[in-house]
């Protein structure tokens, strides 16, 4: 039903002096409510299947994050595992079985979304690298489908192997077998952000990856996310890599996942190797650590 | 090295029973008749004859022809169907009732109908290995595409890619090594059908010889040819690897 009636909007838009009403009036709605948010979730909750079988992933989701302009906002999501935290992602990605939520609405700039998107990019943990594709057609691939030509998509792609740190001369040419876990997912982040995505979605992207290489792959996310200036919602089992990359931390209670606590966290002025060394940043660290172990713990008391 | 060699002990061994089976001068002192069995030499023996009388060469080349002309039909074919059964559900569930009846369907019995459908010349022969091979190329190839992680797709529906576009850019791609494999190990058993309808009636062709020694001997080449089929499927199987390795470089040895 709400997908018929911004289908129907569409033309008025399109057409000039009913246009420049509409946005006005958008513009007052967005004044009266402050900032514009750019994801939110009203009620949602997610259910697979029906009767005794039926699993809810999610409950009761509420959550607003506002279009920082010239900024964006980094949102750690944390939680113990099978809090539904991928499905929070999946959700504003647009991806089944999650998407569409049971009951609740999830708008993304206002809207109910439709479907995935190369406006909400997502990097994933593992099966990243389309296999059949050397490196440099692998960060071109959305701009192959955008229907981008050769010498301009290649372009661009090689200045994102440069960026991301990868070798354009060595390595544009190799096959994702060649490559080391750490640099495939280096590739990841470059494909999706040379489309220049105002959302992105990372799912535990680095939970693979040695905690060295870890820790530069977080400096080198926090470098590309302020280029960027995108909204990041960065999914995470490490409290360290969530107070460290994260403006807010929203922590999910156990299945069903519903957000508990969000918390406002430093930003990060050093090098995550230092940084994550600093008191300062570890009573963070402990703090939420107490929080997870003490909803993990009256979970468990629940059951019992 | 080891597992070499464990498997040429294993041919050893069998020659090794062949030779002891079949040994001694006189028909009498041989544990198996010469009518049944002959020796090894006797059966190398009979190369010559069955190369210059028989006319080997000529009959290898047309079992080859009318297997590779079948298979490939079927290839043409049943790859992209099975690719699209593989992709959208609802040609899964089409093609579905045809891939399962092909599959099951006891194919000797349908020699007689290939008779009665395209005669006994060479299109018969090959229409039959094509019947034969269609749903099974099909089902393979409809499983590899399944077999591809979600996780790719997805992938490439954050990047903005069309569904059409993550038919052919995605899953077709990753799926082909896979493929190639299946139609691998198929070949070969569209080499055991072409036995059959040559067996039933043919002119020339590897099944055909068998049949004519059988009927007016020498038996030993009835072995001879068993042995060239097990070399020929064995070379054919290698230069499709070979071109496997060249076809997909991205493909990792594993």
């Amino acid at each position: 039903m709400t997908d018929d009636k911004s289908v129907d909007n569409n033309p008025q838009v399109a057409e000039g002096k009913v246009a420049a009403v509409a946005t006005e009036a958008g513009d007052k709605n967005s004044r009266a409510e402050g900032l514009s948010r750019i994801v939110e979730f009203k009620n949602v909750t997610k259910r697979f299947g029906d009767g005794p079988d039926a699993f809810t992933a999610v409950k009761d989701i509420n959550f607003a994050v506002e279009d920082l302009p010239g900024r964006g906002e980094f949102v750690a999501v944390l939680g113990p595992s099978g809090c539904g935290k991928s499905t929070v992602l999946r959700l504003i990605a647009g991806l089944a079985p999650h998407h569409p939520a049971t009951s609740g609405e999830v708008l993304v700039g206002g809207k109910p979304i439709p479907g995935p998107g190369a406006d909400r990019g997502m990097v994933f943990q593992d099966y990243t690298s389309f296999d059949h594709r050397s490196v440099l057609d692998n960060v071109a691939f959305g701009l192959e489908c955008r229907g981008v030509d050769k010498a301009a998509r290649y372009e661009l792609a090689r200045q994102w192997i440069g960026k991301v740190g990868l070798s354009v001369d060595k390595d544009a040419d190799k096959y994702p077998h060649q490559l080391s876990g750490g640099m495939r997912q280096r590739v990841a982040i470059a494909r999706t952000l040379i489309l220049r995505p105002r959302i992105i979605l990372m799912d535990e992207p680095f939970g693979a990856l040695d905690p060295s290489t870890r820790l530069r792959m977080q400096d080198l996310l926090i470098e590309l996310w302020r280029e960027l200036e995108a909204t990041v919602f960065f999914v995470t089992h490490s409290i360290e890599e969530a107070v460290y990359l994260g403006d807010r931390v929203y922590i999910l209670s156990a299945s069903p996942g519903t957000i508990l606590e969000e918390l406002g966290v430093p930003y990060p002025d050093f090098p995550a190797k230092e940084m994550q060394r600093d008191p300062h940043f570890l009573d963070y660290v402990f703090k939420i650590r107490d929080t997870i172990e003490s909803l993990e713990s009256s979970d468990r008391a629940g059951d019992d | 090295m080891l597992g070499y060699a464990l498997g040429v002990s294993c041919i050893v061994l069998i020659v090794g029973a062949w030779f002891l089976l079949t040994l001694g001068e006189e028909a009498e002192s041989r544990i198996i008749s010469p009518t049944i069995l002959q020796s090894p030499w006797e059966v190398v023996a009979s190369l010559p004859s069955l190369i210059i009388e028989r006319k080997l060469l000529e009959s290898i080349g047309a079992t080859l022809w009318r297997v590779i002309l079948g298979f490939s039909l079927a290839v043409l074919i049943g790859v992209p169907l099975g690719m699209a059964a593989g992709t959208w559900r609802s040609a899964r569930a089409f093609l579905a009732p045809v891939v399962l009846y092909g599959r099951n369907m006891p194919l000797a019995a349908l020699i007689p109908l290939t008779v009665l459908w395209f005669g006994i010349g060479e299109f018969q022969k090959v229409m039959f290995i094509f019947i034969a091979c269609v749903p099974f190329i099909t089902a393979d190839a409809a499983s590899a595409v399944m077999g591809i992680h979600d996780r790719y797709v997805e992938t490439a529906q954050t990047l903005g890619a069309s569904s059409r576009q993550i038919a052919f850019k995605v899953l077709a791609p990753l799926a082909l090594p896979d493929i190639f494999v299946g139609l691998r190990h198929l070949f070969g058993l569209a080499f055991g059908y072409i036995m059959l309808v040559e067996l039933f009636d043919a002119k020339a062709g590897l099944g055909y010889l068998i049949s004519v020694s059988q009927r007016l001997g020498p038996r030993a080449h009835i072995y001879l040819i068993l042995i060239i089929i097990g070399i020929l499927a064995y070379g054919i199987d290698r230069l499709l690897a070979f071109f496997q390795r060249g076809l997909f470089p991205y493909r990792s040895e594993e």
